[in-house]
């Protein structure tokens, strides 16, 4: 019987384990190349990672996430020191040349030297030494394949230094049966769907993605207003940053929210449940023809279905309460943020949504365009409700950090997307707009040309209070 | 409660935060009777209790007007008083993600600094978190301590010490206090003689990530040897690059329009070449002479408003004050970076601590002798 009786949704702990690598878990096998898959950590459940091996789930179970594992014969596994990090450099002549020349610009006699050094010092290494080495990776695993490498490579020692490491990060993504497992946070989910197909995540980097996080203020037991169309990367790093604690309705334009990233996030539904609350357009914007009229059946009445009956009643009854308490919340507003990552057209929808926004809150706008939101920034910069909206554009740009050898890696993505960033306000009353600044009747000409001064971007004399 | 939570009526002894204008805020707690002086007229403090946060209020004399901002770490980075470099947004936001840092993360951090990172810290760790933050200068230790605990940040612990000489371990009742950090942020001149006292005090059964913030290459290549050296590894070294784009308007100045008006200057010059040929043909018919000084009778020179303005097609408002955005005009929507970018802040050097332990979960095989 107990299966069809309705419960309120219960409140849900946040128990996933972060830290150590758990049966039943989805975690990310990271490659030496830096690829990565989703993998869930069936009991006795075979992993294939294509020409690199198989391993069993349960070989893994324990150790914390980050460790590194070789595989061996029958899907065993033994745990190793840190793999070598390297970025995906493309494998011409012709840029190794380009790098190579550029090395010896930077220091060719030192350069020289040290070719020979390496030489000569990896050469005298017994097998033993070499073994000793792989056991204890770290800092020394990059010279461990040296050997091997060298023994069959005459020309290897005419090569720089540089090109030579590079030789060899690419035998060791090339042979060595290695991988790691890591959490899957926002962040690796994040790179798996980005590596995958960029547009599906709008392009979204890692960068704008902790950026709008924090301008957003995203904190345990907040109550947010969302759009997400990154399949739910922004939600899940919500989520990560509330614990399960708080209240996030998400704005969406279909039957159901596509979250389908969630799926990653070992969550439990009940967790999910409690926080996410979804919301159609149409609920959003005709609250009072969509709520659900609902009133309880006679007790009797229950008693007496029949148990297919029965479920259904509670399942229109659930649909019911859940859909009333979207709009409810929506209704009531004050959301201690807005955040946004549409494709829809977002100058029209912010007019629309910000009265949702509670004051002195933030709203962030993520859009793979900066163009939207020039436009949606014109849009804000004439509503006295918005105060200061800014866009910005961030980038993190890798190096290769080998000592001495720093310098920027060749070929990086261009693109990760822009953020707008506002707050939210309330003008004083009997204070009309004029483009972004205010007027007061007795003082309106003067102040008509600050404000569109202001509007322009022009430098504002410092007796203008800015709006 | 201000930075852990948002409240939304502003009560006597609460913070706000005063927004000016883009480059000046101005923090303060809310005391009955007094008021706010800046260069934009006087503000009661009685204004402001009562009032929303968000809201807006005019000055005694009813001409200037600020805004009323509820506490948050990104507003305290933008309006912090400064006892050192800070940490700003782009950075702290991407350390935050990448070292994957959230509700329940212990955090190290040297040097506490103006500490606009340790309030970024306490709000994302949240009640479950912690953050260890050390300063060795003592009065920036002094002031910071003061501010925390004003600022009601119960999460983060401050020490008064030299990292590099000292460590980070902490005593407490002739104990060694159990830090077990997750995550380490150095933004101190020195990283790699901190590095080395990091074993004692980062968690030995998880990964830990360190994040060393330094401007100089020099520094980035000692530190990343400390690094090795001490068994961390997957070191990368990025920097973070950050721009502001501010919108703008341009006006459409169409190339037909330009023609237009070439012709239409062309028109009214030889209108005036003719009208001259005319009078010269008249003064020389009457027998006049036109006097040297003013070529032109009195009533074809312009007035003195008219010299700037052009008359005659005019589709670019050439002569006339125009402000962007004016309906008059067609425009179109740009964007224009900041004109001074910060372009570079510094380098944040990456790696990782791995245990290389398996922890036995005895609940773990009591389900598999059962399943
Ligand atoms: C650039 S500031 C840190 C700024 C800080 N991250 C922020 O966002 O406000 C560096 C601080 O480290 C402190 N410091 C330098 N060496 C130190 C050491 N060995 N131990 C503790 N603090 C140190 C300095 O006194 C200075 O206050």
């Amino acid at each position: 019987m107990s299966e069809y009786t309705y419960q309120e949704p219960k409140e849900a702990v946040f128990d996933k384990p972060t830290q150590l690598i758990t049966r039943g878990q989805c975690v990310v096998v990271r490659l030496p190349s830096e690829l990565t898959k989703m993998v869930v950590l069936g009991q006795g459940k075979l992993v294939n990672l294509g020409k690199f091996g198989t391993f069993c789930s349960d070989e893994v179970v324990g150790y914390p996430f980050g460790q590194s594992f070789e595989i061996l014969e029958d899907n065993k596994v033994k745990p190793i020191g840190a793999l070598l990090q390297t970025h995906d450099e493309p494998e011409d002549a012709e840029y190794d040349n380009a790098t190579d020349e550029l090395i010896r610009n930077l220091a060719s006699s030192e350069n020289n030297q040290q070719i020979i050094n390496i030489g000569t010092k990896i050469q005298k290494m017994t097998t033993a030494e070499i073994e000793e080495l792989k056991e204890t990776g770290g800092a020394g695993v990059g010279k461990q394949i040296i050997e091997k490498i060298i023994a069959s490579h005459d020309a290897f020692d005419k090569k720089t230094v540089f090109s030579q490491e590079k030789y060899l990060k690419r035998k060791q993504q090339k042979y060595l049966r290695r991988f790691t497992i890591d959490y899957a946070g926002p962040s690796q989910v994040l790179q798996f769907y980005y590596q995958k197909d960029p547009s599906r995540v709008l392009d979204m980097s890692e960068e704008s993605l902790g950026m709008m996080m924090n301008l957003a203020n995203v904190r345990q037991g907040g109550k947010y207003l969302l759009v997400d169309e990154t399949g739910g990367v922004v939600l899940y790093a919500m989520m990560e940053r509330m614990r399960g604690e708080g209240m996030i309705v998400v704005a969406h334009e279909n039957e159901h929210p596509n979250h389908s990233v969630m799926a990653h996030s070992n969550y439990s539904d009940e967790l999910i449940d409690s926080v996410v609350k979804p919301i159609n357009w149409l609920q959003f914007f005709d609250p009072e023809e969509e709520k659900i009229g609902w009133t309880d059946f006679p007790q009797d009445i229950i008693d007496g279905m029949t148990g297919s009956k029965r479920q259904q009643y509670y399942r229109r009854k659930r649909r019911a309460t859940d859909v009333n308490h979207a709009i409810n919340l929506v209704e009531s507003g004050n959301f201690d943020a807005l955040i946004v990552a549409t494709t829809l057209h977002m100058p029209s929808l912010v007019e629309k949504v910000l009265e949702k926004v509670g004051g002195s809150r933030p709203m962030v706008f993520y859009s793979q365009f900066k163009e939207t939101l020039v436009q949606t920034q014109h849009v804000m910069a004439k509503d006295l409700r918005v105060l200061a909206p800014t866009i910005f554009e961030t980038r993190v740009r890798p190096y290769q950090t080998i000592p001495g050898r720093i310098h920027p890696v060749m070929s990086m993505r261009g693109f990760g997307g822009y953020l707008l960033w506002a707050t939210r306000v309330f003008p004083k009353e009997g204070i009309t707009a004029v483009g972004r600044g205010i007027v007061r009747k007795e003082n309106r000409k003067k102040q008509k040309i600050e404000a569109l001064d202001e509007l322009s971007g022009a430098p504002t004399e410092e007796s203008t209070p800015e709006v | 409660m201000s930075f852990t939570a948002y409240k939304d009526t502003i009560e006597e002894g609460d913070f706000v935060f005063c927004w000016i204008s883009r480059e000046i805020i101005k923090p303060i707690h809310v005391k009955a009777g007094e008021v706010l002086g800046t260069r934009f007229g006087i503000f009661s403090h009685d204004d402001m209790i009562g009032s929303l946060y968000g809201a807006q209020i005019s000055s005694a004399k009813g001409y200037g007007f600020i805004h009323l901002l509820h506490p948050s770490p990104e507003l305290w980075t933008l309006s912090l008083p400064h006892r050192t470099q800070i940490v700003y947004t782009p950075d702290s936001s991407y350390i935050t993600q990448r070292l994957g840092i959230t509700v329940g993360t212990r955090v190290i951090e040297a040097g506490t600094g103006s500490a606009s990172f340790s309030h970024s810290f306490a709000r994302t760790i949240g009640r479950e978190g912690k953050l260890f933050t050390y300063e060795f200068h003592e009065p920036r230790y002094v002031e910071a301590k003061q501010e925390l605990e004003e600022h009601g940040l119960t999460n983060v612990e401050i020490t008064h010490r030299d990292v590099c000489n000292g460590g980070f371990e902490i005593e407490e009742n002739g104990a060694s206090k159990d830090i077990r950090a997750n995550a380490v942020f150095l933004d101190l001149p020195s990283p790699w003689t901190a590095i080395p006292n990091l074993s004692s005090v980062i968690s030995k059964d998880s990964r830990v990530g360190v994040c060393c913030f330094s401007p100089c290459i020099e520094q980035v290549t000692k530190t990343v040897e400390a690094l090795m050296a001490h068994g961390w590894s997957s070191i990368e070294m990025v920097e973070v690059s950050a721009k502001r784009w501010e919108a703008r308007k341009q006006m459409v100045r169409r190339v037909d329009d330009a023609v237009e008006r070439l012709r239409d200057v062309k028109r009214r010059k030889d209108a005036g070449i003719q009208r001259r040929k005319d009078d010269i043909a008249r003064e020389a018919l009457e027998g006049t002479e036109p006097s040297i000084g003013d070529k032109r009778p009195a009533s074809e020179t312009p007035q003195p408003e008219e010299k700037t303005k052009e008359t005659g097609f005019n589709p670019f408002g050439k002569g006339v004050r125009v402000r962007d955005g004016d309906p008059q005009w067609e425009w179109i929507n740009v964007s224009k970076v900041e004109s001074d970018i910060k372009s570079h802040t510094s380098y944040l050097t990456f790696a990782y601590m791995d245990p290389n332990i398996r922890v036995v979960n005895p609940v773990e095989e009591v389900a598999e002798i059962i399943a």
